[in-house]
């Protein structure tokens, strides 16, 4: 059987083409799974997995639970601010606390960069990193792949705009990892100020115009605005961004050809997409969603044979 | 105390006897004989040993103590000790402590905890009040008591009227101010370089631009306050001796080279370079290891290369171990939440020693004495015959593995690593010891 070449999902940087390739290729067995009347395997029987949280987190964390139901592991949700583990107990504490209960795999949540990272060389258990502040979203950018294999075939040589904020956006940055790995061609779009610096020496084209983006690609991934992320002011007004960077329904259905319409979720409805687009032809918003259970399936069953 | 130092090379530009093999007989604080074969007929503690170097007291500009307030990372006994193993005989400590040293009482503290020491510790007194760049300090007065420089150490001085007025008050007693260059408003939240790295790590950068900005700036005020630069006085003579401003710890390219102009123009200013900073760069922070965070961050190669030659070409005046000790506690978190930091003192020779292996040994002894006590207006030494006694023994080719740090704090990239270069003894205030 074919394995992972890694102990802990951390990021896509530190994945091979074919790792991504296992991932995805277990994924569509997993959503046939998921298909079916019983929906359940027993594969993760015995193994406990505890989701970690220090940052708010609705749809990412109900997906890996329910991953991790359907594949009969044990579940434990934990759920803290970042900044409570500032008042008290160090990062490191809280863990090992939940490691002592024997935990086998740990999925983290955390605004901090590299915290898995920090983390996956100082305890035994797996860690899955299901976002780490602005760094890496890994799983969210297997299921955006795994759903543009659905929806177009294959990822190779399709044109993917990524449109957004980007500067704080974790999606984005594994998207490009991944999208790249697999012989895709990458473009981001947004304001100037949420485009980070040195972007364009990761290979990824740099535009400013939104309809330029959708003109170009094959898929447009829309990203929502993170406004709690934003420290600082970069840009004057929602109204002013949904004006000048919002995607409308028109604007799709002006294109000389369909595109395919991605956002990770949540939407803000109205500024980075109108409704008339979010719920239009060119959306497979839900079936990123339906992806996800079945992505994240893969990697703790993979992970779990090591 | 009477010490007599066997068959040792005579490493100082300075000394007649620069670059001979020679004893020297040490009694009273004072180089009492220069020779070969010594007799030693009294009792005398003899220092004997193959590949032995000596040179005059090594001096280190910036040392956060953290004594007052954070003697849980550091304290003055501990940091002396940290300095004398890295052969260290002077150190500058900054005002950074709770309570500041930003009053009378603090710097004599200070100056009473480490009375005892055969390291030399040396205030450097708080340009505002609780180091919070609003008000003055006391600086004639702080200055009486003592304090070598003013500065505002860790915290840069942002208020470009305050350090223009800071520049004037200096000027009638010839106070030196040091300035750590960074424009803190580019720097907000930023945890390393910003750069192809940083976008790769999803970090928030810190520009090179932050710390040019804010060299070019000071340098501008300080042309300002001399009357130089706008014709209202003829142009001084290019690298003057006493100089005014101090830029702390650079770490670009573009700094490097705007104070080399600075020099040619006879501007008054000096800088420094921190030693780790000539080891990593930012693709360090790879490993997200926080002992490699640190403030001004690791940068590019090309700055790297420029750091070095600013050292070769004397743009570079002195090298420092920055040395911030930092507790586990600060240190063993997530990356975001770790502090700025790294414990320097015992390994700054070395780390230039394997690092920069190309540096001639006599330049870098230069920027760790004749410079740095130049910088502080500290009286001049030489090895000669009738001087005072305050050196620095050492191998300047010794391996030797970093395992154990004298400091309070572990907080280096360095410990586990074999190093080249290492002190072996100090001499300072007529007591030696063994580091």
């Amino acid at each position: 059987m074919q394995q992972l070449s890694v102990r802990h999902l951390l990021g896509i940087k530190n994945l091979t083409e074919n790792d991504i390739q296992l991932i995805l290729d277990t994924a569509r067995e997993f959503k046939d799974v998921i298909n079916r009347p019983i929906k359940k395997v027993p594969s993760l029987r015995d193994i406990t997995i505890a989701n970690v949280f220090f940052e708010n987190s609705t749809r990412t964390r109900l997906s890996f639970e329910l991953a991790e139901k359907r594949l009969s592991a044990d579940v434990v949700n934990f759920s803290a601010s970042g900044s409570s583990v500032k008042k008290g107990e160090t990062l490191l504490d809280t863990v090992n606390n939940i490691l002592a209960m024997k935990v086998d795999m740990i999925v983290m949540r955390h605004s901090s960069p590299g915290t898995p990272h920090y983390l996956s060389g100082r305890i035994k258990a797996n860690v899955v990193n299901a976002g780490d502040g602005t760094h890496e979203h890994p799983t969210q950018a297997l299921l955006d792949s795994f759903s543009i294999q659905d929806k177009l075939g294959d990822v190779a040589g399709k044109r993917i705009a990524i449109i957004g904020d980007i500067l704080h956006s974790r999606v984005a940055l594994s998207n490009i990892f991944c999208l790249q790995k697999q012989g895709a061609e990458v473009m981001v779009c947004g304001p100037t100020t949420l485009i980070p610096k040195y972007i364009g020496q990761l290979g990824v084209k740099v535009s400013h115009d939104v309809r330029e983006a959708l003109s170009w690609c094959d898929v447009a991934n829309v990203l929502r605005i993170q406004l709690e992320r934003q420290q600082i002011k970069y840009f004057p007004s929602l109204r002013e961004y949904s004006l000048y960077f919002g995607i409308n329904k028109k604007m799709l259905d002006e294109l000389d050809r369909p595109i395919v319409l991605m956002h990770p979720g949540p939407i803000n409805r109205g500024v980075e997409l109108t409704s008339d687009a979010a719920d239009s032809h060119h959306s497979i918003i839900l079936d990123q969603v339906e992806n996800g259970v079945a992505v994240r399936m893969a990697v703790l069953y993979l992970l779990a044979q090591l | 105390m009477k010490v007599l130092i066997r068959s040792a090379r005579i490493v100082d530009s300075q000394s007649p006897f620069h670059g001979q093999t020679r004893d020297l007989l040490i009694e009273n604080g004072l180089i009492r004989q220069i020779g070969e074969s010594l007799a030693a007929d009294e009792p005398v503690q003899v220092i004997e040993r193959e590949g032995l170097c000596v040179s005059p007291g090594w001096v280190d500009l910036r040392v956060s103590a953290k004594d007052p307030g954070f003697e849980h990372k550091e304290d003055l006994t501990t940091a002396c000790r940290a300095a004398a193993r890295g052969g260290f005989t002077d150190i500058a400590v900054l005002p950074n402590t709770s309570p500041a040293l930003d009053s009378k009482d603090t710097i004599g503290y200070v100056k009473q905890v480490t009375m005892g020491q055969p390291v030399s510790v040396h205030p450097i007194a708080a340009v505002t009040k609780r180091i919070e760049g609003k008000d003055f300090t006391e600086m004639i007065d702080l200055h009486q008591a003592g304090a070598v420089a003013f500065s505002d150490g860790e915290h840069p001085l942002s208020d470009p009227d305050l350090l223009l007025k800071t520049l004037q008050y200096l000027q009638p007693f010839n106070g030196l101010l040091m300035n750590r260059p960074e424009e803190q408003r580019l720097t907000q939240f930023g945890q390393m370089h910003e750069g192809l790295t940083s976008t790769l790590l999803g970090m928030k950068g810190m520009p090179a631009l932050a710390e040019e900005m804010a060299v070019e700036r000071d340098l501008r005020l300080l042309e300002y306050v001399l009357g130089l630069g706008s014709g209202e006085k003829p142009a001084p003579p290019p690298t003057p001796e006493i100089t005014v401003l101090h830029f702390s710890t650079i770490s670009t390219a573009r700094s490097v080279e705007l104070i080399r102009q600075a020099k040619a123009q006879g501007l008054p200013v000096s800088c420094d370079v921190a030693a780790h900073q000539l080891a990593f760069d930012d693709t360090a922070l790879m490993s997200f290891d926080t002992n490699l965070k640190v403030n001004p961050p690791f940068r590019l190669p090309a700055d790297l290369a420029a750091l070095q030659q600013g050292l070769i070409d004397g743009t570079i005046d002195a090298i420092v171990s920055d040395h911030n000790p930092q507790d586990e506690e600060s240190k063993n978190l997530e990356f975001d939440n770790a502090e700025f930091g790294i414990i320097g003192l015992e390994t700054a020779f070395a780390v230039v020693r394997t690092y920069f292996p190309a540096y001639p040994l006599e330049q870098l002894i230069d920027r760790l004495t004749r410079r740095p006590r130049r910088i502080l207006r500290l009286p001049a030494q030489s090895i000669d015959e009738n001087q005072p006694a305050t050196l620095t023994l050492f191998d300047p080719d010794l391996e030797w593995t970093f395992e154990k740090t004298a400091s309070r704090s572990k907080n280096s990239p360095f410990l586990g690593t074999t190093l080249k270069g290492r002190a072996l003894w100090i001499i300072g205030k007529g007591l030696a010891e063994h580091v």
